[in-house]
């Protein structure tokens, strides 16, 4: 909250928000400062004011944004209902129904890999309302109340000793149609929209952070008296430089973004640059660390850049796995920016 | 902005994408004509007064064609002379290169024993193209000397190269005189000509590396979806595709430094500009490797251009300063910081 009083919280929403508007320069240092003071990173609001900030803005009714917005300034958390268990990359497969009566839509189904569900006021729901015609035709986006009559959630303890993620069970959970964002059975293009700021918006923030906190591994290397041998030096040279340039075409894709120049699969190289910047970054930790980080106790709440090394090894899976998967953005870019032909669909066992 | 699409723009034409390796003389002509040589050099000494950075967008697209004609040591060299303000010689040399006589720079570390009697041992190397010099620059022990190559104790000896697309020699010195005469720069000078230029150098190799890699992986492409084995071209193999994704990502990325980097050059370290180049240059290495191995037995002929790109590639990793050397200094600097 004091980063929102302070007008640091938002610098990618828009001038008319508070600490909206901000120049990307001006983004940057915010960042890169926020990592470097150590500030955690608001990992509760993640979902609020990225993925539902930008689904909002350039999905949302009027009144849909002068209603939510707002409460997310003033720290209501969302989560992301997408996947399920059997609708991960394939997104499209969802099979979660809703069923029009009357005014509102009636919800059930499960949801699963929904991070911080457990603390979320409101949810980016993708569900079913036809079954007709191909897969995307049938999915319309909603925006739900978790404290609604039928949500149920369940943490799942996760590999670097905290639960972030959770299940989400609905069972004839009533959402009024008025928190429908765009039009029923055009859910998949609103869907588009978040994963898009998920996959490039984002990512200018991680990317600076990411930066910022190389100040950590050169403390490892002092600690543990390596400043002086070479074959470190080269690695941690070679780490830097790739963080530089994940930082580099972060900035060079809001830049194409903000000039309405984006392409097909920019959002991709960026991810995909992004989470193996973050993969060799935690790899070079762990190594450098030795046995010490075998000894260290898990750390809750997760975040990407702790100095937990191990932890922060771990966490960096959510980036080659979450928003889709690294090899989800390889098909993206080779088929849809390369323009190499895609496989046959159908498939007979 | 609009000079640089321009820039980029001319350069296509001029060196068409399906022209690989222009006869080197030739080229040397058209860049002179075009006035690239002295691009950089302010218009108060006869110059066009561009960036930096328009001289590296000329480089990328030159790297792309595998250009035979040495522009890069010329504009260091270039940069090197006019830079250099107590030097009598200057104007009369900036209008002669301005008029399209080459003079190289070395593109590697010369070692050079200077003598109680004035007279230098030693070698030069990585003077490109020295054959169609009448001088060359020699940048070695904290000084810049314009060496004739008539002068006595002085001999170009050529280096057979893999790289096809360039040529490479060693200045041989012996007993020769590196003097009040042939100097050019030294001291507090010198020392700063030496970072303007590297800052050049760097990035112009890799604006060179990365303009060959989007080349050569545009062309790998261009091939597995030409390509059919199994009864369907081979870039439908996910195998293939995930290969080239990441290359592109690699590529991409690599770019995205480089133009970041080159804006306002005078305010990013020496460090930083090499160990950018380091990456360009590397990315370049993988991609060219990827190249034949997605070519197969075809990629490994001599006719096919697939080698060209590997060659260069090879190369250009090992000018002003390899891989190693540039890690460890970007690391040594974020270390202190
Ligand atoms: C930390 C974390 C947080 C998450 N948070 C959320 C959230 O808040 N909300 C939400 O809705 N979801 C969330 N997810 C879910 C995430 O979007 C999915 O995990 C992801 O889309 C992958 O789906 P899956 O886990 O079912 O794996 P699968 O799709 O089963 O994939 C398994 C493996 O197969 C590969 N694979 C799949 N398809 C292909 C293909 N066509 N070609 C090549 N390889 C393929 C994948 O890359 C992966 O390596 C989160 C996930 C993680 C890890």
């Amino acid at each position: 909250m004091k980063l929102v009083g302070a007008g640091y919280a938002v610098p990618h929403w828009p001038e008319q928000w508070p600490g909206g508007g901000r120049s990307l320069a001006e983004q940057k240092v915010i960042y890169e400062e926020l990592a470097r003071a150590d500030s955690p990173r608001l990992l509760l609001s993640f979902v609020s004011t990225y993925h539902a900030a930008s689904t909002l803005m350039e999905c949302g009714s009027d009144e849909q944004r002068a209603r939510y917005l707002p409460a997310i300034l003033r720290g209501e958390t969302w989560c992301q209902g997408f996947s399920e268990p059997g609708a991960g990359s394939d997104l499209a497969a969802i099979k979660t129904k809703a069923e029009l009566r009357g005014d509102h839509y009636v919800v059930s189904g499960q949801k699963v890999w929904s991070t911080m569900a457990q603390y979320a006021d409101k949810c980016l729901l993708l569900v079913r309302t036809s079954s007709d015609g191909p897969k995307q035709a049938g999915i319309t986006f909603l925006l739900m109340d978790m404290k609604a009559k039928g949500v149920s959630v369940r943490p799942i303890n996760q590999i670097q000793g905290d639960e972030e993620f959770c299940e989400i069970f609905l069972d004839d959970v009533e959402v009024p149609v008025s928190d429908r964002v765009g039009e029923e059975g055009k859910g998949w293009v609103v869907a588009q929209t978040t994963l898009s700021s998920e996959r490039g918006l984002t990512l200018m923030e991680l990317s600076y952070r990411m930066k910022g906190a190389l100040n950590r591994a050169a403390d490892l290397i002092r600690q543990n008296k390596r400043q002086d041998d070479v074959g470190v030096l080269r690695e941690f040279g070679k780490l830097v430089t790739q963080v530089d340039a994940a930082c580099a075409i972060a900035d060079k894709f809001l830049e194409n973004r903000i000039g309405g120049v984006e392409r097909i699969g920019d959002a991709s190289i960026v991810k995909n640059s992004y989470s193996s910047a973050l993969r060799a970054y935690a790899a070079f930790g762990v190594n450098v660390g030795g046995i010490e980080e075998q000894y260290r106790a898990p750390i809750t709440f997760g975040d990407l850049n702790t100095g937990n090394w191990m932890a922060d090894f771990m966490n960096s899976y959510a980036w080659t796995i979450a928003g889709g998967s690294e090899e989800v953005q390889r098909n993206i870019i080779a088929e849809r920016m390369l323009e190499m032909p895609r496989e046959p669909k159908s498939w007979v066992l | 902005m609009i000079e640089l699409a321009e820039l980029h723009d001319s350069a296509q034409k001029a060196f068409p994408a399906d022209k690989l390796m222009p006869e080197r003389d030739t080229s040397w002509a058209l860049a002179a004509e075009m006035g690239w040589l002295m691009i950089e050099l302010p218009e108060d000494q006869g110059g066009l007064g561009l960036t930096r950075q328009a001289a590296a967008a000329i480089h990328y697209e030159l790297g792309k064609v595998l250009s035979s004609a040495p522009l890069i040591p010329a504009m260091l060299a270039l940069r090197g002379i006019a830079g250099a303000a107590d030097f009598a010689a200057r104007d009369e040399w900036i209008e002669r290169i301005c008029c399209g006589e080459y003079v190289p720079l070395n593109m590697l570390p010369a070692r050079i024993e200077a003598g109680a009697d004035g007279k230098s041992n030693g070698t030069v190397p990585g003077l490109f193209d020295a054959d169609m010099a009448s001088h060359v620059l020699v940048g070695c022990g904290g000084a810049y000397h314009l060496v004739p190559l008539d002068a006595p104790g002085v001999r170009l000896v050529e280096r057979k190269l893999w790289d096809q697309s360039r040529r490479v020699f060693d200045l041989v010195l012996e007993e020769a005189r590196l003097d009040a005469n042939t100097l050019v720069a030294d001291g507090a000078l010198a020392a700063s000509l030496h970072d303007d230029i590297a800052r050049s150098a760097h990035l112009f190799l890799a604006a060179d590396s990365l303009g060959g890699a989007t080349a050569a992986l545009e062309m790998t492409i261009d091939f597995l979806k030409m390509r059919k084995q199994f009864d369907r071209p081979l870039a439908m193999f996910q195998a293939l595709k995930h290969r080239c994704a990441d290359l592109k990502t690699q590529v991409v990325a690599a770019e995205a430094l480089l133009w970041s980097r080159a804006t306002g050059a005078e305010q990013v370290s020496v460090t930083d500009l090499g160990a950018m180049k380091a990456l360009a240059t590397d990315v370049y290495r993988r991609v060219t490797e990827e190249m034949i191995q997605l070519h197969g037995g075809i990629g490994l002929t001599d006719e096919h251009p697939c080698h060209q790109f590997m060659k260069r590639a090879m190369l250009n990793l090992q000018l002003c300063g390899g891989l190693d050397h540039w890690r460890e200094a970007a690391g040594r600097a974020a270390l202190r910081q």
